[in-house]
């Protein structure tokens, strides 16, 4: 226990002397404050931010719902539709076998990919990102309930069907929830996808949201409204992750629940 | 018996596969063909023609093979110096629990931050260029490769390490011969992910500051209104992510068999 504290303690003298020496480089001029702000800069851009439309034409709160709304869109569509195909894939054969070759042809394309064309449908507006994301998540989600199912202990199956259980019966009770830690795995993977082709899009071609926030500040100079950008993204990818975690502690209980 | 069902099952497989594909087809062609789609977008006929060309003649400044072997040089270059620093850092993380304490608080700042969002700092700080590209595959790939090999090295046997320490084994041969060897699976798992991370970063990246390269080509196909080079880019994108990620999986299974999960 004792051992624990001592690294506790640090842990938290580390990141405070690295705030520390970031300001002391930042201030000293070391680095000049045009390429590394100083942490209580950052913090006051972060609170003028919050209510100032300059230098990008929106507040902060403006771009982080605009992102978190496309994410969440896109994602939620994703995973509906991406789920539900694995899932079908995996049980019924001649689906696999009639969608895997095709499947395979999308799957090694990365999302970034997918921007210009679907830019190019749809617009700049919130549909070709939606559909960014929802590529981004589909994916994902479609090869982990797939291999999820597949995974499925044939014992399990075997003792089902001795006991009489119907097709459907050995499907929804117990090869679905035996793939749900599986189905989780993917819905992280996806809403990282997710986030991260975002930020993508945004910063190619949009007119609102945090990917845009911060190649606009690039572009008049604002380096520390890019900073405050930057860390906001981490902040919320982050926070979305472990939203995506509790969701699952709720819903899975370590795959043991029927 | 078996030998039968299984030539049927196969035949089945193909039949099906090939059946998918030309519903695809059709109704990519049909789209073309009877609706406003067909006024931005080629038919299967035209993209597969512009693809083939796109061998000979060159898009911008090279031809296709070109544009993706800079990609790739590009990702080589980032990928390599990420999954070396990843891995030492990784490793230094996870089996000195004072190195744990120190840096693991600063690199969870940089953690989640995805490497696409660093494209605008990294123009700031180092301009446009190659170097600003390695930054941004480098940035891409660097944090999942030092999770990865973290927790591989957090996962060590302690029983082993145990022995090794009765036995008198010293520091340094303890993380040699048996930290080390353990945590490969998981670096294993840390370069396939980020293999594929840094893959989507150069795209990114080249879509953003460079004059050539397959994020690039789709780019431009998209800004001067040459679709068809839009569906070149990413039918070799496919490609390129579809061989390398075949390639590290042979890898792991050749350089370490004695641990390859079932996939």
């Amino acid at each position: 226990m004792k051992e624990k504290t001592k690294y506790i303690i640090i842990s938290i003298v580390s990141l405070i002397s690295f705030i520390l020496l970031w300001d002391l480089v930042s201030k000293s001029g070391i680095i000049s404050a045009k390429k590394l702000p100083a942490p209580s800069k950052l913090f006051e851009t972060f609170i003028y931010k919050l209510g100032n439309k300059n230098p990008d034409g929106n507040t902060l709160p403006i771009h982080i719902w605009t992102s978190l709304k496309e994410a969440l869109i896109g994602f939620f569509f994703g995973i509906v539709i991406g789920v539900p195909l694995g899932i079908s894939m995996a049980w019924f054969k001649k689906f696999d076998k009639f969608f895997s070759p095709l499947f395979d042809l999308i799957k090694p394309i990365p999302p970034v990919g997918w921007v210009p064309i679907m830019i190019t449908f749809f617009g700049i507006g919130i549909m070709s990102k939606v559909s960014v994301i929802f590529i981004a998540s589909f994916i994902p989600a479609v090869i982990n309930s797939y291999s999820g199912i597949k995974q499925t202990r044939e014992v399990h199956k075997w003792v089902s069907q001795t006991f009489g259980a119907s097709n459907r019966q050995v499907l929804f009770t117990i090869a679905i929830p035996s793939a749900g830690p599986m189905i989780f795995t993917g819905a992280r993977v996806a809403l990282n996808g997710s986030w991260v082709s975002l930020v993508a899009a945004e910063l190619i071609a949009s007119t609102k949201g945090l990917g845009y926030m911060i190649q606009t500040a690039r572009l008049v100079g604002r380096i520390d409204v890019v900073f405050v950008g930057v860390l906001v993204i981490g902040v919320f990818g982050a926070a979305m992750m472990e939203g995506l975690s509790f969701l699952e502690r709720k819903l899975v209980k370590g795959g043991r629940r029927s | 018996m078996i030998n039968k069902t299984f030539t049927k099952d196969m035949r089945e497989t193909w039949m099906y596969g090939i059946l998918g594909f030309l519903v695809f087809l059709l109704v990519w062609q049909a789209a073309c063909v009877f609706t406003n789609f067909g006024k931005i977008f080629p038919t299967p006929k035209v993209s597969l023609a512009a693809f083939l060309q796109a061998f000979v003649e060159p898009i911008g400044r090279h031809t296709l093979l070109g544009h993706i072997s800079i990609s790739l040089r590009r990702v080589l270059i980032g990928y390599t110096l990420s999954s070396i620093t990843g891995i030492i850092i990784g490793l230094l993380m996870g089996y000195s629990k004072l190195a744990h304490a120190i840096i693991y608080p600063i690199f969870c700042i940089i953690r989640p931050i995805p490497g696409i969002a660093w494209i605008p700092l990294a123009i700031l700080w180092i301009g446009i260029g190659e170097p600003t590209i390695h930054f941004i595959i480098f940035m891409g790939g660097f944090s999942q490769m030092v999770m990865n090999t973290m927790d591989g090295a957090q996962h060590v046997d302690t029983e082993l390490v145990g022995v090794a320490k009765v036995l008198g084994a010293k520091e340094n041969q303890i993380f040699r011969k048996i930290v080390l060897p353990s945590s490969i699976p998981y670096i294993f798992t840390g370069l396939q992910t980020s293999l594929s991370t840094s893959w989507m970063a150069v795209l990114a990246a080249e879509m953003i500051t460079a004059r050539e390269g397959a994020g690039w080509l789709i780019i431009a196909g998209m800004q001067t209104g040459r679709i068809e080079n839009n569906v070149i880019g990413m039918i070799a994108i496919g490609l390129v992510g579809l061989i390398l990620a075949t390639l590290l999986r042979n890898a792991e299974r050749r350089l370490c068999r004695w641990t390859v999960r079932s996939r």
